[in-house]
């Protein structure tokens, strides 16, 4: 079953591959959103997380707060992995 | 038509008068001077306002050395300053040149040398720009003039990637915009009452949406998120009557934990790709308001719209709007076939390589390349594409791009990429590669893609293949989904 703190990792290392330009230093608790995480972004990481996980996040859980951050959004993973 | 379109005429008589779009926005500011154009969290423009920040930022852009006849690209968000600075480049009859900011350099650099580019305005400092304003910059190419429009009076180049085989560049007349405008709004019938809530990138929609809603003195609320709650908020803050979204963001809004409701709505318009059944039943079901499904094609405006049946039709585009004829081009014998339209707005050339519309439909007949079917009473259903273009939640992805990079790789031999049907986001982008040597290894392939491509054109799935299917005949990437059809 996946942690947190792996889950966290992974996402870290897909949006800054795949998400911001190298010059955003993107950490655990950056606002994703002022960072410049926009509706396209957010597309391609529910592929992400759909391809990684197996899970299609549900349209429900999709807030903003779930996006604040890595942190949450990793814990909010983990959460609905854990409840499938 | 409300009083503009009069107007409008009777300029056009004149025999030296050329059209100019931003009459639009003046014509409105005359009579609504008052009434909020564009209202975003902290701020709320009147038409007399916009107008006079588009007067005055037209100044600068002479100032600045920007020439009638000249293409700048706008790599810009959407905001009040994306509206001001593509009005004030048609007041100074440039040509406005949208460049989607999720573009790679790479890309911009294709931009600006097929089409000339002489200067691009953007959000971010770039290699030699000057700063024209808080977050507004503006890099001066210093191409040799050359007037690329052929004499058109030319307000808009939509730039559509591809290879060379496909045409770049949809390009359109002040005057087409005014003709497709008062198509649309046959259709929609936006009216000064309307406040429309706006969330789609500027970039990829701002004719018959941002200019029409501005020419008939509707307001339009930004909102600066796509996710449910923000988008229900300022639906119910600035009492919203028109929607106009993707379906992912209707998949929001239908299964999102809140208590709003968008009773203030009158029209819901689902656009950029096809509407999944369940999120159409879900959306009427909790809000009791019909979604309606549009078909809108860059090369031709808004053709049609689900407005006569869109809860028991919910999979149709509708009817073609009133001043449009569509018609199914070699039927089979279901009466499936591909989807050809005619009427007022079509583009007027594309622009690399030059051709002119008249080149490219003499008979009149766009063929839009989709295989659709018409039912008795005239709704339009789109079943799939002739082309291979992907895809991903209303981005397209041609095929040839992304494999022509792959094939610059020195492990790949072949490529091919194609679409997968994805439940949620239209299609997944998938490529079959067949490596030249031992060693190929996927992620460094997708790499590699990421440092010449738009990220959202890697493909999301790589295959290592040890062939790939050709026709016998011509030796050409067989295409199993040169007709694809929707699920």
């Amino acid at each position: 079953m996946s942690e947190p703190r792996d889950v966290e990792i992974q996402l870290l290392a897909f949006l800054r591959r795949e998400v911001f330009s190298p010059q955003i230093i993107v950490s655990e608790d950056t606002d994703l959103v002022a960072a410049g995480f926009d509706s396209l972004s957010l597309v391609r990481l529910l592929l992400f997380v759909e391809q990684t996980y197996g899970l299609w996040i549900p349209e429900s859980k999709i807030t903003a707060e779930i996006l604040r951050d890595v942190r949450s959004l990793a814990a909010a993973v983990c959460t609905l992995l854990h409840e499938s | 038509m409300t009083g503009w379109g009069g107007f409008f005429i009777l300029l056009q008589r004149r025999k030296d008068y050329r059209v100019n779009s931003t009459e639009l926005i003046t014509s409105s500011a005359r009579r609504w001077p008052d009434k909020p154009a564009l209202i975003t969290d902290d701020a709320v423009v009147p038409y007399g306002a916009l107008a006079a920040s588009i007067v005055e930022f037209a100044k600068q852009l002479q100032q600045w050395g920007v020439k009638p006849g000249n293409r700048i690209g706008v790599k810009y968000p959407n905001s009040v300053w994306y509206v001001v600075l593509t009005f004030a480049l048609w007041r100074v009859e440039a040509t406005a040149v949208p460049i989607p900011l999720e573009c790679s350099e790479q890309e911009i650099n294709s931009i600006i040398s097929l089409l000339g580019l002489d200067a691009i305005i953007s959000h971010h400092p770039r290699g030699d720009s000057v700063s024209m304003a808080p977050g507004l910059f503006i890099t001066n190419l210093l191409n040799t003039p050359a007037n690329g429009n052929h004499g058109l009076n030319a307000a808009f180049i939509r730039f559509t990637s591809g290879t060379t085989s496909v045409r770049k560049g949809v390009l359109l007349c002040h005057e087409t915009v005014h003709d497709r405008i008062i198509a649309a709004n046959k259709g929609l019938r936006i009216g000064p009452e309307d406040t429309v809530i706006w969330c789609l990138p500027m970039s990829h929609h701002f004719l018959v949406t941002i200019v029409l809603y501005l020419s008939q003195g509707a307001t339009i609320a930004l909102v600066n998120s796509t996710l449910a709650h923000p988008f229900l908020e300022t639906t119910r803050r600035v009492r919203g009557t028109v929607l106009y979204a993707s379906p992912m963001q209707y998949a929001w809004l239908a299964r999102a934990n809140s208590a709003l409701d968008l009773a203030t709505v009158r029209l819901a318009i689902s656009t950029t790709y096809t509407l999944p059944q369940d999120v159409a039943e879900e959306f009427t079901n909790r809000f009791r308001r019909p979604l309606s499904q549009g078909l809108g094609i860059i090369e031709l405006g808004l053709v049609c719209l689900n407005l006569d049946d869109p809860v028991h039709r919910s999979d149709s585009v509708g009817k073609p709007l009133p001043d449009y004829r569509v018609r199914i081009f070699n039927a089979d014998n279901g009466g499936c076939g591909e989807l050809g339209v005619s009427g007022p707005g079509f583009f007027d050339a594309y622009a690399h390589p030059w051709a002119t519309r008249e080149e490219i439909m003499p008979d009149g007949w766009f063929h839009t390349g989709d295989i659709a079917r018409i039912d008795d009473d005239g709704f339009v259903f789109l079943l799939g594409r002739k082309t291979a273009v992907i895809n991903m939640a209303g981005r397209k992805i041609f095929p040839e791009e992304v494999e022509a990079v792959l094939n610059r790789h020195p492990t790949v031999k072949e490529s091919r990429v194609y679409g997968r049907a994805h439940a949620h986001v239209g299609e997944l982008i998938e490529a079959e590669v067949v490596p030249s040597r031992v060693g190929a290894d996927v992620e460094e392939l997708r790499e590699f893609c990421r440092s010449q491509l738009a990220a959202f054109k890697v493909p999301n799935h790589i295959h290592l293949v040890s062939a790939i299917a050709r026709t016998s005949a011509t030796g050409k990437i067989l295409r199993p989904d040169t007709v694809t059809l929707y699920e």
